[in-house]
């Protein structure tokens, strides 16, 4: 049984098996309308799949009721969206501080932890700015300190350089896959631009709902990337678990 | 309109969110400092650098038609949510020209009592002109005062005497003509029945008695009473029935009352106007920043964004009339003054009707126009914040200033109420003034201190955006402004004269034997038990000698005052036997009332500024729900993200409310209005308890009805932009 999602008599997802290991970054790319956001959705739990299951290591998480969900996402996992996901009020530091308040981290712990991305991110002198004062690139890059802050075993990113120009993207993506793969956690991308997809370690092609094609590995820009070429990450847990979406399969491949 | 099809386009394809593709490329460029696609996209490059370029090259005649057609798109493609605060504007500006109307209805109809009552109080004419006389007389049944007015036609070759207000002709002698409240006078058959015209309200109890012109009681003068204004007139040779205005009439504190009312309601109800328009702009701001940013002039920007508010204000004024009119039956049933009042005098009449919906049509696109002044000065005003608007303290020392002004010019002092109304508006202007700042310093001090997210978030919120914080609350704060001044400044108190069982008659000095005995016998006859004596108070009001005594009759029964009242009457030419609760009747009335309008101002104020709070809660969620989507995607839990809305609205209106109440308490302590006294005795706390325990039920709903909009944009937000 594989991961199934419509909406209404539209099949959004038809059939999509797709596992990410711990370290791995998958593109998931496609044309408008194919799915890939859905998939993305359904392996955030963000949506729940009308059948199909998603697991986390051993965890079967498509069946958590809200507030585990909502708990789930915000320890576990970490988001990049396209823009808007930075509070305008706060400055940067509080932006990439606020999930582990939210998670019960004293403020000044928040805070120490959260300056800690910053120089690693070309981020120096940038903490006390507000979203408003920061650049696209720079807001991007703030909005990727905030989804690693908490050390999660997979980042969902859905367009990360969609509203950049070109070398701003590139920069993004490089640190993203960096960052991710230093941390030992699963990435997932979606996005339009091969160019970004080539930072990845695999590209999974969706159309029409289905997983029509994965290209993997050795054309990767990315593949053989190392954290140690790239930047040296704080505090990284090494995380060993990925993410899978399947049908009978429970385990994660570690 | 191919160009205009090219504006929609990028307008309804733009990011709402900030950071958004064609305003975050223009937002860099302009900043100078990062790479960009403006290279690959020239247009857009060209709309930036040149912002304020005319921005389609239509021919100026087709310019309005683009307006309105652009006004049109943007409303019907405004979505659910846009829909909503749509929605939410139209009543808002329904209920504003509702209680406006009502407001104006309300002075106007004290005026029109005033002029229903002017033929009461005759004015004088040359005995060679004069065709009649005319006195006024007040007694009582059950405690109601009965308006006995006497008149009799002068002899002679004087033309013939005008029929008095509501009645068909001139009565003639030994005809009574009563209201339909009235009946029937004790032992006197009715004539006629009064029309309305002779009334200022439905239920009003007056007789018209016909008399020659010797009889005694239109020859004999009657003194004047000044705490009896109106009541009684001596007679008075009159030409025709126009009256003249005593100014320190009866109706004269009800419309003072009113005014106030007005000043105190009509704030409130500014501040909800635009709180709404100012909603439904919001939505609509970022959709204009890119407008603007793809090159629409700023007259474009305001034209569209007057248009929409007007279209929205004018919807919601015009069934704010309908409301009003709805209502008219109902308010006409509220017993003020005595009594419920005619429809007639209600009805503000098609001119001011007219100019009110004019006025909130204005006062709502004023404030939408202003709420958009950042979007019109710069294209990147409300795409980017890059920090955080600084409240100068100026603000303070201003208020402080004003405070001090006001107590140096009213402390002992008795104050006009035009006076009082501009002090109002002053004080309200001042408390709007420091409001912000206020907010601004709350919000620094909460966002160092907060340990929470939820805290933290607020402190921040309120840091970033003083003023919009300020408007929400502004309403409780100005509604609790009202409730500290109308708890300090209570009036009331019994009536110093007599007592309540004992009738008294002014008579002179050389009568008081007869008076006494007379009075003695009919009160036997009629097997009343009363005690008959004399003594040297004040009760009742003869001729005005100062010869005059008090003959005075206690009655053993309170229940046969009245039965003792009417074989008393007509002892003494023009005068009626009185209590001292009698006499103070026009007080004690007034005091009633001024109870029941205390209750009500508070009660619509702080209906008002809940409503206005509740819109802005609505209107809160709605600017903010990418954020609050993107966050609850991100894990965030949707209480904490409750939680930081209620803590932001909810510690401003906490300490502002209580800082407004002080404020009225403070102007009200050195007032003394109409004999009131400045004390806060246990009504008073009570009221103010009342006040601010509904005030916090109030906001907690408010922020509680807005909760489920939070729960639905926070989960039908998805990761992209819209």
């Amino acid at each position: 049984m594989t991961l199934s999602k419509s909406y209404g008599a539209t099949r959004a997802l038809d059939g999509v098996d797709i596992a990410v290991h711990a370290g791995e970054s998958v593109a998931v790319m496609g044309p408008s309308g194919s799915g890939k956001s859905t998939l993305l959705h359904c392996l955030a739990n963000i949506e729940r799949p009308d059948s199909g299951q998603v697991l986390l290591a051993d965890e079967r998480i498509d069946e958590l009721r809200e507030p585990a969900r909502s708990e789930l996402r915000r320890t576990r996992f970490g988001f990049v969206f396209q823009s808007g996901q930075l509070l305008p009020e706060l400055p940067a530091v509080e932006n990439v501080a606020l999930p582990l308040m939210l998670g019960g981290t004293p403020r000044r712990t928040a805070e120490q932890r959260a300056r800690q991305w910053f120089p690693p991110l070309g981020l120096t002198g940038k903490e006390d700015s507000r979203p408003g004062a920061l650049s696209g690139g720079q807001a991007q890059r703030v909005a990727l300190a905030r989804a690693l802050v908490t050390d999660p075993r997979v980042v969902f990113a859905d367009e990360p350089t969609g509203a950049l120009d070109q070398a701003t993207g590139q920069e993004v993506i490089r640190l993203l896959t960096e960052v991710t793969r230093e941390q030992r956690a699963a990435l997932v991308v979606v996005t339009h631009d091969a160019s970004v997809a080539r930072w990845c370690d695999r590209t999974a092609h969706v159309r029409d709902g289905r997983l029509v094609d994965e290209v993997g590995g050795a054309g990767s820009v990315g593949a053989g990337h190392s954290g140690a070429d790239g930047i040296d990450v704080p505090d990284g847990t090494g995380c060993t678990d990925g993410i899978a979406v399947a049908g009978a399969r429970a385990e994660v491949p570690r | 309109m191919r160009a205009l099809g090219s504006v929609l386009k990028g307008a309804s394809s733009a990011p709402e969110g900030e950071g958004g593709a064609a305003s975050g490329a223009c937002g860099r460029k302009a900043e100078g400092g990062e790479r960009s696609g403006l290279r690959r996209r020239p247009t857009t490059r060209r709309a930036c650098v040149h912002g304020a370029a005319p921005q389609t090259g239509l021919p100026k005649h087709d310019l309005d038609r683009t307006t309105w057609t652009l006004t049109w798109r943007l409303l019907r493609g405004g979505g659910r949510h846009g829909l909503l605060t749509a929605g939410l504007s139209v009543a808002a500006s329904a209920v504003c020209t509702t209680l406006l109307l009502l407001c104006v209805g309300g002075n106007l109809g004290f005026e029109s009592r005033a002029t229903h009552a002017d033929w009461r109080t005759p004015a004088k004419v040359a005995e060679s002109r004069a065709v009649a006389v005319q006195a006024t007389g007040t007694t009582f049944r059950d405690g109601e005062p009965v308006t006995v007015i006497d008149v009799a036609e002068l002899p002679g070759e004087r033309g013939e005497a005008p029929a008095p207000p509501g009645m068909p002709r001139f009565p003639a002698p030994g005809e009574v003509w009563t209201s339909p409240a009235l009946g029937e006078l004790p032992g006197e058959e009715t004539t006629g029945t009064l029309g309305s015209d002779a009334l200022t309200r439905p239920g009003e109890r007056v007789a018209v008695v016909g008399h020659h012109a010797d009889d005694p009681e239109m020859t004999t003068p009657r003194g004047t009473d000044p705490r009896r204004a109106g009541d009684i007139v001596t007679p008075t040779p009159i030409a025709d029935f126009t009256g003249e205005r005593d100014p320190g009439g009866p109706h004269a504190p009800y419309q003072d009352l009113m005014t106030i009312i007005t000043v105190l309601v009509v704030i409130p109800l500014l501040v909800l106007g635009a709180s709404s328009a100012r909603l439904s702009v919001s939505r609509r701001d970022v959709r204009l920043a890119t407008l603007r940013l793809l090159g629409a002039a700023p007259g474009r920007i305001a034209g569209i964004t007057a248009a929409e508010s007007a279209v929205t204000g004018a919807a919601g004024a015009v069934a704010g009339a309908l409301g009003y009119a709805a209502l008219l039956p109902l308010a006409s049933q509220l017993p003020v003054a005595g009594g419920s009042w005619f429809v007639r005098d209600l009805w503000v009449g098609t001119p001011v009707l007219l100019g009110v919906l004019v006025g909130v049509v204005l006062m709502v696109v004023g404030s939408a126009l202003a709420g958009l002044r950042q979007v019109v000065v710069g294209p990147l005003g409300v795409v980017r914040r890059s920090r955080a608007p600084r409240m100068s303290i100026v603000r303070a020392v201003l208020f402080v200033v004003v405070l001090l002004v006001y107590w140096q010019l009213s402390d002992r002092r008795e104050l006009s109420v035009d006076a009082m109304t501009y002090f109002f508006a002053v004080i309200f202007a001042a408390l709007s003034v420091v409001g912000p700042w206020a907010v601004g310093q709350l919000g620094t001090l909460v966002a160092r201190m907060a340990r929470r997210p939820a805290t933290l978030l607020a402190g921040r919120r309120l840091l970033d955006d003083p003023k919009s914080a300020w408007r929400a609350i502004s309403g409780l704060a100005l509604a609790s402004f009202v409730a500290g001044f109308f708890a300090l400044f209570s009036l009331g108190g019994a009536p110093p004269w007599g007592s309540p069982d004992q009738l008294a008659l002014a008579v002179p000095e050389e009568r008081i034997t007869q008076v006494r005995q007379e009075a003695g016998e009919r009160l036997a006859r009629a097997d009343i038990e009363a005690t008959v004596g004399t003594n040297d108070d004040w009760v009742a009001t003869g001729t005005g000698e100062d010869t005059e005594r008090q003959v005075t009759a206690t009655v053993a029964d309170p229940n046969q005052l009245d039965a003792a009242r009417e074989v008393l009457t007509g002892l003494l030419p023009g005068q009626y036997p009185v209590t001292g609760n009698d006499v103070d009747w026009q007080s004690q009335q007034f005091s009633g009332d001024y109870q029941h309008a205390t209750f009500a101002v508070l009660g619509a104020s702080f209906a008002i500024a809940i409503t206005s709070t509740g819109i802005s809660a609505a209107g809160t969620v709605l600017d903010r729900r990418r954020t609050y989507g993107l966050l609850h995607l991100a894990g965030t839990p949707l209480r904490t993200l409750d939680a930081a809305r209620r803590t932001e609205s909810v510690l401003p209106a906490v300490v502002l409310t209580g800082g407004s109440l002080l404020t009225g308490i403070f102007c009200a302590a050195p007032l003394t209005l109409a004999g009131g006294k400045p004390e806060l005795d246990a009504g008073s706390t009570a009221l103010l308890a009342g006040c601010l325990a509904l005030g916090f039920v109030g906001l907690a709903g408010a922020s509680a009805a807005s909760r489920p909009l939070l729960r639905t944009v926070a989960q039908e937000a998805g990761p992209r932009p819209e």
